[in-house]
C-alpha cells in the first residue's frame, strides 16, 4: 500500500490554497517518487521501511470551529511534522472508521477498537474551541494496543498560534514515545535566491509554514545563524558595498550593523551569552577570529597570523568553540576554547573539511568535507574516524541532536534536506525546486 | 620564482543550472537594451580616447565593478575596463607565471594614469564552503595587490575586496568554467 506522505485530503489542499501556505515550502510529491541521482545516493525513508502507523484525527469541534479549519490547520501540520520525524507512517484519513465529532476524544469515550481495525499502533485525538481572538486545543496521544493514554496537552492561544500549537504537540508526541522531546518547536534559516537572482535570508520552520523574508537588497547576503534564545538572526551582507555582520531581532524586525576598523566582516555566530559575536574579520588576505562586542569593539582576538580563520560555532554552553582553518595548508576543522588559548586540529583525512557544526550534546562535529563532490560527515569531538553520511552541504544540527539540515544539489536546483543522523537516512527535501536554498540554520527550541 | 600548485582533479559533475541558457538570454537582452540606453557614456570603458590630442574628446576611463554588474545583470557580459583579470588554480591563490606578464601591463597602465585608483576584487569558482570562499577570494586579491606593489604600484591607490564564489561569470559545471570563475578583476576609477 502506498501512502500520501503528508496526509494532503482534499479539505487540507483546500485549506492550504485557502490559507496561501506553503507556497514556498510544502512538498507536493512523494520524496521516495523523485529521481535517484547516480551520483547522489540518498536512502530516503517510505514504504518499506519500520515506521509506526499513527491515526491523526480531526478535532472535535466544542465551538467555534465549524468548518473545521482550526482543526485541518492542525492536524496538517501536526502530520507533516511527525512524517517528519522519520518515526510515523500516517493511516490515511479515508480508512478511519469514526465520526471525530459524534464520538468523544478523551479515554473512555471511543472504541480503541475502531483504531485496532485499521492497524493503527498510536492515534491523535483532540477538541478545539475557538474565537476570533482565542484558541484551546486538548490533544492526547493514545497507545492504542495498550488502551492507554501516553501524552495530553492543552494548548491556547491566538488563532495565528495553531501552526506552533502542533509544533509543540508533534514534539510531546516523539517525548511521549522516543523519550526525547522532537524538534518542531524552532525555526530555520535560509539563504534563497527564489523569485529572483539575489541570495537573500529567510526564515521558516521545519513544516514550511511561517515563511519570513529577513532581507530585501539586491546584493548579497549569506551564512545566517541564531543566537541560542532565538532572539537574534546574524548574517553577512554586502548591503553597504562591502561585507559586514547585521543582527535581526526577530521581535523588533529592526537590527544593527556590526562592523570594525580591524578589517571586513566574512562571517560570525553570536557567543551563548548573547552579548557578544565570533567574527570572521579579513585584512591584507589574512582571515581570523575575533570576539567582538555588538559596537564592534574587539573583546578578544581568537586566531593569529597570515592563514584563513572562519566559520566559528559555537557548542551549547559556549566552552568550546569549531571554525575553519588552513593553518596546515588545507582548510581542516579546529576546536579551541573561545576563551583563548590553543586551538586542536580535529581532521586529519581529506583535503577540504570546512562548515563545521558542534552537536547539541557537544560530542560531535558535523561538517562538509570534499570527498569526489562535497559530503556531510560527521567526527567525535575529539576527533578519530569521520563517518561520510550524505552528498551535500553546510549542515546545521536540530536542537534535539537527532537530525541534520542541510543543502543539496541533486537535479540542477540547491534544495534544503533533512537527515536522521542515526540512521543516516535522508527523510525529506524541505525547500521546493524554487531558487537556490542554500546554508541552512536551526535555531534552539523556541520555548521551554 | 613562485611556486605553482595544481587544482585537484574528479569533481563530479552534478548537471545543475537548467536555467542557464534562459538566463542568459536574459542577461543579454538586459545588456543589449542597456547598451541602446546609452548614447552617452560619462564613464567609458576601454582604453580608446586616453592621450587625446588638444581638441580631441577625452573620457574618464573606469569601469563598473562586479557586484553593480551583476546587479544590472550585465555581468560576464562585458567585464571591461583597461586592466586584464588573472586567474588562479583550484583552493589557490599563488599568482601563476602566465599571469605575470597580465600584471606588468597593468601595473604599466596604472603607472601610466598616476591620479588613476584600483580596486582589486578576489573571485572564486561556484563550489565549497561560502564563508572559507570569501576569506580565499580576500587572499587571491591581496596576491595581486602585492604583486603590484612590488611593481613600484602605490598601496594607497590599490584596495581589495572579496565576492568569494557568490559572482561567477559562468555557470556551468565545467573544469574550463570554474577556471573562468577563479579571477581577480581590477576595477579603475579616477583616471582622467
Amino acid at each position: 500500500m502506498r501512502f500520501q506522505p503528508y496526509g494532503a485530503t482534499c479539505a487540507q489542499r483546500a485549506l492550504v490554497a485557502v490559507l496561501g501556505l506553503g507556497t514556498l515550502l510544502l512538498i507536493g510529491a512523494p520524496a521516495w517518487a523523485q529521481s535517484q541521482s547516480g551520483l547522489l545516493h540518498f536512502d530516503i525513508v517510505g514504504p518499506g521501511s519500520k515506521l509506526a502507523p499513527i491515526a491523526i484525527s480531526q478535532l472535535k469541534n466544542l465551538g467555534g470551529d465549524d468548518e473545521g479549519e482550526v482543526s485541518a490547520h492542525f492536524v496538517n501540520v501536526l502530520s507533516r511534522d511527525l512524517e517528519l520525524s522519520g518515526y510515523f507512517r500516517l493511516i490515511k484519513p479515508e480508512a478511519y472508521i469514526e465520526n471525530p465529532q459524534q464520538s468523544g476524544y478523551q479515554l473512555g469515550q471511543f472504541n480503541f477498537t475502531d483504531w485496532s481495525s485499521i492497524n493503527a499502533e498510536f492515534l491523535v485525538k483532540g477538541a478545539v474551541t475557538a474565537s476570533d481572538a482565542v484558541v484551546t486545543i486538548d490533544a492526547f496521544l493514545y497507545d492504542v494496543a495498550a488502551q492507554k493514554q501516553l501524552v495530553g496537552k492543552r494548548f491556547s492561544g491566538a488563532p495565528q498560534d495553531v501552526n506552533r500549537m502542533a509544533r509543540r504537540f508533534a514534539d510531546a508526541i516523539l517525548a511521549g514515545i522516543t523519550g526525547q522531546r522532537g524538534p518542531f518547536d524552532s525555526k530555520i534559516a535560509l539563504v534563497s535566491t527564489r523569485g529572483g537572482r539575489f541570495k537573500e535570508i529567510y526564515i521558516t520552520s521545519l513544516d514550511g509554514e511561517d515563511l519570513y523574508r529577513v532581507t530585501n537588497n539586491p546584493t548579497i547576503n549569506l551564512s545566517p545563524s541564531f543566537d541560542r534564545g532565538v532572539g537574534h538572526l546574524l548574517y553577512t551582507s554586502f548591503k553597504s558595498g562591502s561585507p559586514d555582520l547585521y543582527l535581526f531581532n526577530l521581535a523588533t524586525k529592526r537590527e544593527i550593523r556590526i562592523s570594525t576598523d580591524r578589517g571586513l566582516l566574512l562571517g560570525g555566530a553570536v557567543s551563548p551569552g548573547g552579548n557578544s559575536v565570533v567574527a570572521a574579520v579579513e585584512r591584507g588576505g589574512a582571515t581570523n577570529l575575533f570576539m567582538l562586542d555588538l559596537q564592534g569593539n574587539v573583546i578578544r582576538q581568537l586566531t593569529r597570523g597570515g592563514s584563513i580563520n572562519v566559520n566559528p560555532s559555537f557548542n551549547a554552553d559556549g566552552s568550546l568553540m569549531a571554525f575553519t582553518s588552513d593553518r596546515g595548508g588545507t582548510p581542516q576543522i579546529y576546536v579551541m576554547n573561545p576563551q583563548g588559548g590553543e586551538a586542536r586540529r580535529v581532521t586529519y583525512s581529506g583535503s577540504y573539511n570546512t562548515d563545521p557544526a558542534i552537536s547539541p550534546k557537544g560530542d560531535r562535529i558535523a561538517y562538509q568535507t570534499r570527498n569526489g563532490g562535497f559530503h556531510i560527515a560527521i567526527i567525535g569531538i575529539d576527533g578519530g574516524q569521520p563517518t561520510v553520511l550524505a552528498a551535500g552541504q553546510h549542515p546545521s544540527w536540530s536542537p534535539d541532536g537527532r537530525y541534520l539540515i542541510f543543502s543539496a544539489d541533486r537535479s540542477g536546483t540547491s534544495r534544503l534536506y533533512l537527515m536522521q543522523v542515526d540512521s543516516g537516512k535522508i527523510i525529506a527535501p524541505i525547500t521546493k525546486e524554487d531558487g537556490d536554498a542554500t546554508d541552512p540554520a536551526w535555531s534552539w527550541w523556541l520555548g521551554e | 620564482m613562485r611556486q605553482i600548485r595544481h587544482g585537484r582533479g574528479g569533481w563530479e559533475n552534478s548537471s545543475r543550472r537548467k536555467g542557464v541558457i534562459a538566463r542568459r538570454i536574459a542577461v543579454v537582452l538586459v545588456a543589449l537594451t542597456l547598451a541602446a540606453c546609452s548614447s552617452s557614456k560619462p564613464n567609458g570603458q576601454g582604453v580608446a580616447g586616453e592621450n587625446g590630442a588638444a581638441g580631441m574628446g577625452e573620457q574618464n576611463l573606469g569601469n563598473k565593478g562586479s557586484l553593480e554588474q551583476f546587479q544590472k545583470g550585465t555581468l560576464g557580459a562585458d567585464s571591461g575596463g583597461p586592466l586584464s583579470d588573472i586567474h588562479f588554480a583550484f583552493n589557490d591563490y599563488t599568482i601563476q607565471p602566465q599571469d605575470g606578464e597580465v600584471l606588468r601591463n597593468n601595473a604599466r597602465w596604472l603607472t601610466d594614469h598616476a591620479s588613476s585608483r584600483v580596486q582589486i576584487e578576489g573571485h572564486c569558482d561556484d563550489r565549497g564552503s561560502e564563508e572559507y570562499n570569501l576569506a580565499l577570494g580576500a587572499k587571491r586579491a591581496q596576491a595581486a595587490k602585492e604583486y603590484l606593489t612590488d611593481l613600484g604600484i602605490a598601496g594607497d591607490r590599490i584596495s581589495t575586496i572579496s565576492y568569494g564564489k557568490e559572482l561567477p561569470l559562468c555557470h556551468e559545471e565545467t573544469e574550463e568554467c570554474w577556471a573562468q570563475n577563479r579571477r581577480d578583476h581590477f576595477v579603475v576609477s579616477g583616471a582622467q
